[in-house]
């Protein structure tokens, strides 16, 4: 029996990503659908993730808000939560150098997470996955979305998935499969931070928010420690060093079982030194004596890189076009001075999903039809705590102290102080020349909880078919040799994968070490450089990020 | 035409590492894939299928779960697949493996034309399990095959042996294990897996297969699996490091082995 003849492929709904955002959204319309009963039969919904299996390509801390939950789960499945640990004991650090902290006596209000389960994402997304599966949702992994299709009108009506077995030529292969069509009532856009159809969507649509929007790269490890009971819960946020004074980072140590402790580190991406090595900041995180006291005995098992969306309330975009939403990261929905998204994910998902089974029940994926979920999300908690928080993160760009009183302030007035927006510059403008006196950071020996970059990058696990088109683009080769004069090629020092290599004055690109976090789309000094997909089921392949 | 082809879940064991303290497997983050090779196996019969008028059925015994390996055969290309779990089919060895599946191969189709297999699994690394069926069910076997042919009852095989190819001639049925060599599987469709979701695959144990009990699962397994350990690790060798300047890197490797004996 041949399947070509069904083409295009048709569904209901289709969700591009299959990441907490998708699957939430995904969840609450046919939970929602089947609450209200009806005659109408629910719709097919289908997901499209580009991992091979879900969960492979999310990456977080994490601790997470309980507040996402609600209207989602029941109680029942709340404590079935692939979690191993509550947040216990807590702590918040100030680094001022490689050997001294300062404990912050009270955790700020706004941090606690006392309480909050404490686990990992790939897992909590795979549970979520489990669960819309049992609502009848089909999830279909190494399937990217690679082209939004569009009618005459604009209106989004399905995508085009990537094409496979092209070689590095962009000829075809003995397996050559080409991209199919999928048409759909409504797209449900859950790409994640920086995703390149949300992209394409608001540049078409002119769905642009007020600002650009702003990202932090973070990295991360698991690390596997001799067995502590008494320390399970337990977790600690740092800010200062190895940061400047003008860049916002911050590190966290969360000791989500007695054996298993996550530490990351996120580093603005408006940084201004080009020196700036981020795998090297994550190393120099770890080894000052707040943080190595946590990993003792320790051993790296896992490590993957990701951005995270922390322009905030400005750089929010429109998040629904005719027969297209746009839920989680993709929309920039994370509060940007916890740094905490999956509860936004997952609360834009439920109010979606909501919109969605009224549109389906109507009959009607027009904008306007879906203008509910926006004007729901307007109204929500979502809303109330990007508000809050809409002022905090551009004042760090100019210098921390700034960045800390506007946080104390706006805690103190509920966001409303500063009234005005507080300017921010797109990242990629931010990067200054590099100096030409600039010292070497000091040496840190390669040691089990502090491994290199390319063991670190092993246990990513990353692969990628090496005969395909490179999926990293570089628009303009001058321009490299430009910016190996002024910048020193920063894309070496940027990349958590080490994808780039300067080679006399040649970058050479592994694209098969890249771990899809696109820090390279963003941070380039020229925009120079193009992330594309690259043949769906490669990449990363995180199980316990 | 019918080929069965026989295909098993196993762990990724690119990523499987043994807990030193207890030999185990410390499965934590060990994803479950297609045996590789079962792929090459499928993407032969699915060649077939491309030029003749062939059904290709996949066949998998496991838990409830490998459930997903027929559905990604079927989202290949594969017309049906046929589940074989049941409590008394766990632990296994490959003897009563290959009496399960030999049983299940007579019930699905007494005049099957092929029944294909990887050349082993990754997982136990055996190669017992093909040729044991072709015991179980009386017929011919080739091994290592990297190409084959079929017209009028007859297939032609080159196979991969140590000292060259060997091109085998014969008349179905027949068992064949395939290698890598034999082509690059195709990907999966999108459409292919809308489809494969939606089959209805059955689920035969003991009962449905007329199975004698004593001859299933650990029960009815000859061999026993009386210790696991690791092989002990390593010492640490001598590195070079090559970041800094690789030429004096290889210049000390040659120096070493000069030194040895082992290079002039």
């Amino acid at each position: 029996m041949s399947h070509a003849a069904d083409n295009p492929l048709q569904t209901d709904i289709l969700c591009v990503g299959g990441g907490i955002a998708s699957l939430s959204t995904t969840l609450a319309l046919l939970r929602g659908l089947k609450a209200r009963g009806g005659d109408k039969p629910l719709p097919r919904v289908i997901i499209l993730e580009k991992s091979r299996a879900v969960g492979n390509h999310v990456l977080s801390g994490a601790v997470i808000d309980p507040a996402g939950f609600d209207g989602l789960l029941t109680a029942d499945e709340i404590k079935r939560l692939p979690v191993e640990a509550h947040v216990g004991k807590e702590s918040f650090h100030f680094l001022l150098d490689d050997r001294r902290s300062i404990g912050i006596p009270w955790v700020p209000p706004m941090m606690q997470a006392h309480g909050y389960p404490l686990g990992s994402l790939t897992k909590l997304t795979r549970y979520l996955a489990t669960l819309c599966e049992q609502e009848g949702a089909e999830i279909y992994c190494g399937f990217s979305g690679a082209e939004l299709l569009q009618d005459a009108n604009g209106r989004v009506i399905g995508v085009k998935t990537g094409d496979k077995g092209v070689d590095r030529d962009g000829k075809p292969k003995s397996n050559f499969t080409p991209g199919e069509e999928i048409h759909a009532r409504v797209v449900v856009l859950g790409e994640g931070a920086c995703g390149r159809l949300v992209g394409r969507l608001i540049e078409k649509h002119g769905l642009q928010g007020q600002r650009p929007q702003s990202y932090a790269l973070g990295l991360k490890e698991v690390i596997e420690v001799p067995a502590d009971e008494t320390r399970a819960g337990e977790i600690a946020h740092t800010f200062g060093y190895p940061s400047d004074l003008t860049t916002y980072g911050g590190g966290f140590v969360y000791h989500i079982s007695a054996t298993q402790v996550m530490v990351g580190y996120a580093y603005g991406l408006d940084y201004s030194r080009s020196e700036a090595d981020m795998h090297r900041l994550f190393r120099q995180f770890k080894a000052h004596p707040a943080i190595a006291s946590h990993l003792t005995g320790g051993k790296a098992v896992a490590y993957g890189a990701k951005v995270i969306p922390e322009g905030g309330l400005y750089a929010v975009p429109s998040l629904v076009a005719d027969g297209a939403v746009i839920v989680g990261d993709s929309g920039g929905l994370l509060d940007s001075l916890r740094i905490k998204g999956i509860h936004m994910a997952m609360q834009s998902g439920r109010l979606a999903g909501e919109a969605l089974a009224t549109a389906w029940l109507n009959d009607d994926f027009s904008r306007k039809s879906l203008q509910a979920y926006e004007d729901a999300l307007h109204r929500s908690e979502v809303w109330r705590q990007l508000q809050r928080v809409k002022n905090v993160r551009a004042p760090f760009s100019k210098h921390m102290a700034l960045g800390v009183m506007s946080a104390g302030c706006a805690w103190l007035t509920g966001g409303s102080l500063p009234w005005w927006m507080v300017p921010m510059e797109p990242d990629h403008t931010a990067l200054k020349p590099l100096r030409a006196d600039v010292k070497p950071p000091p040496s840190i020996g390669i040691a089990p909880v502090s491994p290199d970059r390319l063991t670190d990058l092993f246990m990513s696990g990353t692969i990628h078919d090496e005969d395909q088109p490179c999926h990293l683009k570089i628009l303009d080769r001058e321009k490299c040799v430009e910016c190996i004069k002024v910048y020193g090629a920063p894309c070496q020092r940027f990349c958590p994968a080490e994808v780039y290599r300067l080679e006399g004055d040649h970058i050479h690109i592994d694209f098969s070490n890249c771990l899809h976090c696109k820090t390279c789309e963003i941070k380039d000094p020229y925009r120079n450089i193009e992330w594309t997909l690259p043949q769906a089921g490669d990449g990363p392949r995180y199980t316990r990020m | 035409m019918h080929i069965i082809v026989c295909i098993k879940q196993v762990p990724d064991t690119a990523n499987v590492r043994i807990n030193p303290e207890t030999n185990t497997l410390m499965r934590e983050g060990v994803e479950s894939i297609v045996n590789p090779f079962d792929d090459y196996a499928l993407e032969q019969a699915l060649q077939l299928k491309d030029r003749h008028d062939v059904r290709v059925t996949a066949l998998t015994m496991g838990p409830p779960q490998a459930e997903v390996v027929l559905r990604e055969a079927m989202a290949r290309g594969a017309d049906d697949g046929v589940l074989l779990t049941d409590r008394a089919f766990a632990g296994a060895d490959t003897w009563a493996t290959s009496y399960v599946i030999a049983q299940a191969i007579k019930k699905l189709n007494p005049k099957v034309d092929m029944v294909l297999f990887g050349k082993q699994a990754i997982d136990g690394d055996t190669a017992q399990v093909g040729p044991g069926v072709s015991e179980f069910l009386k017929y011919p076997l080739v091994t290592y095959v990297r190409s084959m042919t079929v017209a009028d009852g007859r297939y032609t095989a080159e196979t991969m042996m140590d000292e060259g190819i060997d091109v085998v001639e014969g008349s179905l049925p027949v068992v064949m294990t395939v290698v890598k060599e034999a082509a690059v599987p195709r990907f999966a469709r999108l459409g292919g897996w809308m489809h494969a979701k939606q089959a209805k695959i059955p689920r035969w144990g003991v009962k449905e297969l007329k199975a004698v009990p004593e001859l299933c699962g650990l029960g009815g397994s000859p061999t026993k699996v009386v210790k696991i350990f690791a092989p002990p690790v390593k010492a640490g060798g001598v590195r070079m490091d090559g970041r800094e300047l690789p030429s004096a890197a290889v210049q000390a490797v040659v120096k070493l082995l000069q030194e040895k004996g082992l290079a002039s």
